[in-house]
């Protein structure tokens, strides 16, 4: 089995299955009950939020929150912080986690002011940070890294674009994509207002998450219980899960560089590879949605994102998997909408390019051999269906 | 001792029949006998005109749930056998009446009887009037008074020959005619909302339903397919013993693709459907299809291209829905669990198979022309051979 699909998650690491498996036989006591047992799993989990704290460089201005993954911990920020009328902006090429929690505030009159027509490449162009000041917007939120494209917004240049161009906003980064293929900077945190993770995408397990955010603000919380986490996020703590987000958190910052150079690696093969197809196969035109040869300061090293019309990359898909090759066609958790990704449609692409598009997205366990079966598996597949999609497009 | 509950099951349209009666009510207690073959100690039997079962108290709420799933069932009640003894039985409506009181100021009540032992001393009125004035004179103080027209409460005797069933609970059950009563047909299974409710309505009409769906892999995913699988599960918990054909349709769609005229393309998808569907009936011996299409609904529904498409087959093919609206259709996907199924998103043919202007009036003799074009009867035996056969039951 070849898995390119390491956006929408990724396979566990060993050593956190261990550790969960650890917790869930050995580790059952309610963390917020007042007898040994439960003062030791509550124990274990300050220490392993003292480790998530130590590996990400989070300063004790910010709060951790442990959530049930990314889209609870974009939730809570968002809704829990700009709930009813704080005034918010975004790009509008966010995870449907961010552009969905904004949408139910504009239910309330609280209309998102959008800067889509200020992308470039699928990241913000900061020259448009002077309108948040007149819009006065308080909460910028961001993708880290663009769940669909790879391109990465910088966190440090937009915080000290801020300071100078609209003080009073505050910004919210969405890292799930980011966490072990970019280093973190510890400078980033006192201009963060919050900051998403979640376990899945870096080896870790499902169900689990972070939310880190500047104790200043006062969250609202989005669920009500027993007022566990400072009353913010309730819910019984799942030890073993979080147990098992420490070790997958540690391992991949530890191993960020790398990772780093081990994806570049794969990306430039897979785009080398792309492009001697497209010289062997006359009827094959590729266009990378994704930017090619950037520095990691501008494009996640793991993912490549591309089109070949006419072919549509559904079919392509169904085809590949068809030989044990796994591949993306856009955001995973999108994948219930039939229309066209609003992230490629977003950055200019037309319908077409846009159904014409697959996302190729590695980890550090994919192997340079894997691409080669998978060029050779796109080329076949592409060849076989042309002809098809060729006579669909002149029928049209 | 376990304290024992006896089921009372009314019949629907069996209680119609004439001489072959018998070979119905066997029908259907086979298949209640099915549905309940999980409860332990439990004892059946049914004198004419009804089904009674005998289970421990504790499966009652399990039995009920079961019996709502069998075809043919008119209503069920479930209460306790006992003697007919009148002071016995005001003592059981006390017993079960006074709790109610409590909750409630007043409370309108009647005692309605039925007597299929006509050697009973007493008529149903006297009954009625018997065990109802005994009930009244120990709660009328409490709030209780008799309304016959609009009572609250009925507490029901069924005298029989052999036994007496009191109790104070109706559940509808899904009427119609036990599975199994009407022979087996084949449904053509995609996916949707329409084409399961319509194999439901004909295992209430008696029908043992089998499936067959047309797969669309490589050119989509294994979505399709393992949503028919569910819904098939879903159905065949009306009926079981239902068999899943699953026929690999992609070489034919493609070869009707490259080949015939693009507008008529839908219809020959159909009219290859419907072969297909027929030579799998014909070797199983099934009596009919069953299709979920209702009339005008989308372009393939029109009178001329269901024409078009039935004038393949000589089975008689079976439409249920055909006259009914959407909303109607999925109202009653809804009652039978198959309508979260069937919305999961999932296309039920590649886009590049479908035609941009679809016929709405096809010709039978250009749809002929077309099918000259390639060589379908060895495209569509292929398909068959290759096909997949599923027992519904093993799922």
């Amino acid at each position: 089995m070849v898995y390119f699909d390491n956006a929408a998650t990724t396979p566990m690491d060993e050593e956190v299955v261990e550790r969960v498996h650890e917790g869930m036989r050995d580790l059952f006591a309610n963390s917020g009950t007042p007898y040994k047992i439960g003062l030791d799993a509550k124990c274990l989990i300050e220490k392993s939020a003292e480790s998530i704290a130590t590996a990400l460089k989070i300063p004790s201005t910010h709060r951790i929150l442990f959530t049930s993954g990314g889209t609870e911990s974009n939730n809570l920020l968002i809704k829990g912080l700009c709930f009813p009328d704080k005034k918010t902006a975004f790009l509008g090429l966010e995870h449907p986690s961010v552009t969905e929690s904004l949408a139910f505030l504009s239910q309330f009159g609280n209309e998102p002011f959008s800067l889509l027509p200020f992308q470039q490449e699928g990241r913000l162009d900061l020259s448009s940070l002077s309108l948040l000041k007149e819009n006065r917007v308080r909460l910028l939120c961001l993708s880290h890294v663009n769940n669909e494209l790879g391109t990465v917004n910088d966190p440090l240049k937009i915080i000290s674009a801020l300071e100078k161009e609209s003080p009073q906003t505050r910004l919210f980064l969405d890292g799930v994509q980011a966490i072990g293929k970019l280093r973190l900077s510890p400078e980033m945190w006192k201009g963060l207002a919050g900051y998403s993770i979640s376990g899945h995408k870096i080896h870790g397990p499902k169900g689990i998450g972070l939310l880190v955010y500047d104790t200043k603000l006062v969250l609202n919380p989005q669920m009500h219980g027993g007022k566990q986490q400072f009353g913010v996020r309730s819910g019984t703590l799942p030890l073993p899960l979080i147990m098992g987000l420490e070790t997958a958190i540690k391992n991949a910052v530890a191993q960020t560089e790398q990772t780093q150079n081990h994806l570049q690696g794969l990306c430039r093969r897979l785009i080398q590879g792309l492009r001697s197809l497209e010289e062997e196969l006359p009827e094959l035109k590729i266009c990378f949605n994704s930017l090619v040869d950037a520095d990691v300061m501008r494009q996640s090293p793991g993912m490549v994102n591309f089109s070949f019309p006419p072919v549509e990359g559904e079919v392509i898909l169904h085809h590949l998997e068809a030989k044990d090759i796994f591949v993306g066609l856009g955001s995973a958790c999108s994948a219930h909408s039939r229309e066209p990704s609003r992230i490629l449609m977003g950055i200019g692409l037309s319908e077409q390019q846009a159904r014409c598009s697959l996302r190729i997205s590695f980890s550090r366990t994919n192997t340079a051999d894997e691409i080669d079966q998978f060029l050779l598996a796109f080329g076949s597949a592409y060849q076989s269906l042309y002809p098809t999609f060729l006579q669909k497009a002149e029928h049209r | 001792m376990t304290e024992r509950r006896t089921v009372l099951i009314r019949y629907d349209e069996i209680g119609l029949k004439g001489r072959n009666r018998k070979f119905f009510e066997k029908c259907l207690l086979k298949n209640i006998k099915r549905v309940v073959s999980g409860i332990d100690d439990i004892h059946y039997r049914s004198p004419r005109g009804r089904i009674f079962l005998d289970i421990p108290s504790s499966f009652a709420a399990e039995c009920s749930a079961q019996l709502k799933t069998v075809p043919g069932i008119a209503s069920f009640s479930i209460g306790v056998s006992m003697d007919p003894d009148f002071d016995a039985i005001a003592a059981l409506g006390i017993q079960w009446i006074e709790p109610k009181l409590e909750s409630a100021d007043s409370l309108k009540f009647c005692v309605k009887t039925r007597r299929s032992k006509k050697s009973f001393p007493k008529t149903s009125p006297e009954v009625n009037f018997e065990v109802g004035s005994r009930i009244m004179s120990e709660l009328s103080q409490k709030g209780l008074k008799v309304n016959i027209t609009e009572a609250e409460y009925v507490l029901e005797i069924e005298i029989g020959s052999s036994e007496t069933v009191v109790f104070d609970n109706r559940e509808p059950g899904l009427a119609g005619l036990p599975v199994g009563s009407s022979g087996n047909v084949l449904c053509l299974l995609s996916g949707g909302i329409d084409s399961p409710v319509a194999a439901f309505m004909m295992a209430c009409r008696g029908c043992r339903v089998h499936f067959v769906f047309f797969d669309n892999q490589p050119f989509l995913g294994r979505g399709g397919y393992d949503k028919v699988l569910s819904l098939a599960k879903k159905i065949n918990r009306f009926q079981s013993r239902g068999t899943l054909y699953v026929v690999p349709f992609e070489e034919l769609q493609g070869a009707i693709r490259d080949h015939c005229n693009e507008e008529n393309r839908v219809v020959l998808y159909r009219r290859m459907m419907y072969r297909i569907a027929e030579e799998i009936a014909n070797r199983q011996s099934y009596m009919g299809l069953i299709t979920g299409e209702s009339l005008g609904q989308v372009a393939s529904q029109t009178l001329e291209n269901l024409a078009a498409v039935s004038c393949v087959t000589s089975l008689s093919v079976f439409r249920p829905l055909i006259g009914m609206n959407k909303e109607s259709i999925i109202t009653k996907a809804k009652e039978i669990g198959t309508y979260d199924v069937s919305i999961e998103p999932q296309p039920d043919c590649c886009s590049i198979f479908m035609p941009k202007n679809p016929v709405t009036r096809s010709k039978i003799p250009f749809l002929e022309r077309d099918e000259g074009k390639f060589p379908w009867e060895e495209l569509r035996d292929n398909a068959l051979t290759r096909m997949e056969i599923i027992k519904v039951d093993d799922l």
